[in-house]
């Protein structure tokens, strides 16, 4: 699997803010992507959209209900078509099936759309340790793939890079001549890749959905990298998780209609390809194998968890990181894993342990942005909630210690405001304390814990002159309107 | 026919789960006990004479809109960057094509085979102007290895449609002999022919059409099925639009009648 750095969230997330170049890079997250997502709203209306929502909602819960019923009829109806379905429980499962069919086909070189499953696995590292020249083909991804880095979005991986940074990186790696023109470096992705879609033995997709019925494949793209990967070479490889699964062909108009809207604010990509099984006898080109592989990898937790299992209704829009403060703050790679932002908060514990990734679920203000934006309406500040429940209620020694602190501020408190003596009291110590620090009704920079740990970032109201009780009693409550 | 993994293929042991202990994982995660199969789920599999019936009244609804649903298409593909060429008469499409391979200066053209040309003589009009057209035929005595090379080297690649749907705006191409599907996508500049009887409504028309048609043919999609709306784009650098990565910057419509 992908390497987990969940751990690191406070110190990683502390570093991505005081990155200027990271934080150029993250400015239009707010306003392109999301802006063009609410212009589709405004345009379609938001009764119709309201509708598209609940539609795809249902067909998801239905689905996942019966997840097992609509594997089992895809995998039926790919065989029919020819090709092949491999299960796998867990990461070593899939890169165990992949190396498989790499060298028992003597696959030398492979092109890869981009695929989320995949990186979630690490499978280029697998497929390199083969001796296969692995190439992703999605200009994000190749620029993610030079600089050796992992994705910091669902939909544009390479989010977090400036265009001078690219410029950089495309001349120190491929020694072309620096450049500010995007145009000039997509050109150049475009020459490099192109002698490498025609040379290679195996082509590597993701799936945004499948279609039970038909034995189905769809991938939604703008590139044209997706349609070259599983057209040109001789093995076409589809690796996804097995949540991605839809009963029927009719079912997927509204996903087609909701997706590309919420994601990049487009009515549609400019491609959509169904694959359903390797060419057939007649057709002049196309892979000659066709190999499925539908991944668990901990999903299985979340279908059994009711209060998480919701989460597998996501379709990887990225419409929750991009409306989402906190992501806009800290970007992706601070997540520490694959999947980053509001849903990341949620999948990543599930998927790869709450422990150590326990800090996620409190990287949100619970304002509920997300659940807004989230094309099929997942409730993800609920399940924010529900995990941080799952901390406290915990048997970990160390979670108790952190917890019980909390505990006893809370308890403190609470006796505090329930005896207005002695509440009168710690207000009077405070104003004396507070004095050197008071500026304008406000503190700033206290140089001891536990104030300092707040205002080392943000500014703290004072405690006022007056309080409110006094104003009360000596003013308003004698005001005529209050009388009456 | 699809070609088939041989039982021994199947067979060969690869790594993973079988299906059945897969499954069962699922279904114990969901919390079932029951064999899945037994969960009635009419719509995921179809049933023939009721998609038959949809699918006519589909047809009837287009065909009654013809007219409108054809300006929808123009206007709707306009708005996806496809540069839309209206062709009264089949001299203009045939004019309109040969000025542009003209204009690209393109020695070579590709072409697929489908029903469109049997009506529009393109490749005389190219050869006339001294292009040379590239049909897409297994029968041409071609390799694959070859086609694609040649398709590499090709300034434009022409196709007809299947489809043109006026809700997106799109083009869509279907597998069949004498079309390759890289006829679409490899060569920098797409050109795509469409007849008026080739236009539906909306992607439910499209989904309900194949749903048919997958059950009519005994239960086969065919390997594939293409949506092609507008050039081929990116905004992976900084949200910044870029048309023309691996696919064709230009793309061209050419609406008859």
């Amino acid at each position: 699997m992908a390497e987990v750095k969940t751990r690191e969230f406070n110190r990683a997330s502390s570093l991505s803010i005081q990155d200027p170049q990271l934080r150029r890079a993250l400015q239009k997250v707010g306003t392109g992507f999301d802006a063009a997502r609410r212009e589709n709203i405004v345009e379609v209306t938001p009764e119709v959209w309201e509708q598209w929502r609940e539609r795809a909602r249902q067909i998801k819960l239905h689905t996942l209900d019966r997840l097992d019923y609509y594997l089992d009829l895809l995998e039926q109806r790919v065989s029919q078509a020819g090709g092949q379905v491999h299960f796998a429980k867990d990461a070593a499962e899939a890169k165990a099936i992949v190396s498989a069919i790499v060298q028992r086909n003597q696959v030398r070189m492979a092109v890869k759309s981009k695929s989320m499953v995949s990186e979630e696995l690490g499978l280029n590292r697998v497929l390199e340790s083969l001796g296969v020249e692995v190439y992703e083909t999605d200009l994000g991804e190749y620029i993610i793939q030079l600089a050796g880095e992992t994705p910091s979005h669902l939909v544009a991986p390479a989010l977090h890079k400036t265009k001078e940074q690219v410029s950089q990186l495309f001349a120190q790696k491929l020694g072309v001549p620096p450049t500010s023109d995007i145009e000039a470096m997509a050109r150049v992705a475009r020459e490099v890749l192109r002698q490498k879609f025609l040379q290679a033995d195996l082509g590597i997709s993701g799936a945004n959905f499948l279609v039970a019925e038909t034995g189905t494949l769809v991938i939604i793209t703008n590139e044209g990298n997706g349609r070259l990967c599983t057209s040109a070479p001789r093995i076409h490889i589809g690796i996804t998780g097995m949540e991605k699964v839809i009963p029927s062909l009719q079912d997927l108009a509204v996903f087609l209609r909701l997706l590309p809207r919420s994601a990049t604010g487009q009515r549609l990509t400019s491609y959509v390809s169904m694959v359903s099984g390797p060419r057939r006898s007649e057709d002049e080109d196309g892979p000659e194998q066709f190999h499925l592989v539908l991944v668990d990898n901990g999903r299985s937790r979340l279908l059994k968890d009711p209060d998480l299992r919701e989460a597998l209704c996501c379709i990887r829009c990225g419409a929750c990181l991009n409306i989402c403060p906190v992501y806009q703050k800290v970007g992706g790679h601070a997540y520490g894993w694959v999947y980053p932002g509001p849903i990341g908060a949620v999948v990543t514990p599930a998927l790869t342990g709450l422990k150590d990734a326990k800090d996620l679920p409190r990287a949100s203000s619970l304002c509920g942005a997300c659940r807004e934006a989230c094309p099929v309406k997942i409730n993800l500040p609920r399940m924010l909630l529900h995990l941080r429940q799952q901390l406290v209620e915990s048997r970990d020694p160390q979670q108790r210690a952190e917890d019980g602190g909390e505990k006893l501020l809370a308890q403190g408190y609470a006796a505090m405001m329930g005896r207005p003596d002695l509440l009168g009291l710690a207000r009077g110590i405070g104003r004396v304390l507070q004095a050197p620090w008071e500026k304008q009704g406000k503190l700033e920079k206290v140089p001891a814990p536990p104030l300092s740990l707040w205002t080392r970032s943000r500014d703290l109201p004072s405690l006022a002159p007056r309080t409110f009780h006094d104003i009360w009693e000596k003013e308003l409550s004698r005001a005529p309107e209050v009388q009456r | 026919m699809p070609l088939r993994y041989s039982a021994e293929m199947a067979d060969a042991g690869f790594p993973g789960t079988p299906k059945a202990q897969f499954l069962g994982a699922v279904r114990q995660a969901l919390g079932r006990v029951s064999d899945a199969a037994q969960i009635p789920y009419g719509s995921a599999v179809g049933d023939p004479v009721e998609l038959e019936r949809q699918a006519a009244e589909a047809r009837q609804r287009i065909a009654s809109r013809q007219r409108e649903l054809l300006e929808q298409f123009a206007a709707t593909a306009a708005l996806r960057s496809w540069k839309v060429f209206r062709a009264p008469a089949l001299e203009d499409a045939l004019g309109y094509v040969t000025s542009l391979a003209v204009a690209l200066s393109a020695s070579k053209v590709v072409r697929s085979n489908q029903e469109v040309f049997a009506e529009l003589a393109v490749d005389a009009a190219l050869q006339h102007r001294g292009v040379q057209v590239i049909p897409v035929a297994q029968s041409a005595g071609r390799d694959r290895a070859q086609l694609r090379e040649e398709m590499a080297s090709t300034a434009m690649g022409i196709t007809g449609a299947d489809y043109a749907v006026a809700e997106t705006g799109s083009v869509v191409v279907l597998p069949r002999r004498g079309l390759s599907r890289l006829v679409s996508v490899v060569p920098p500049v797409h050109v795509a022919l469409v007849r008026p009887q080739e236009v539906v409504a909306s992607l439910d028309d499209v989904f309900l059409l194949r749903r048919l048609e997958y059950y009519r043919r005994g239960g086969d999609m065919g390997s594939y099925l293409n949506f092609i709306t507008g050039p081929s784009r990116t905004a992976d650098i900084e949200q910044t639009l870029v048309v023309g990565v691996h696919g064709p910057k230009e793309v061209h419509l050419v609406l008859l009648g």
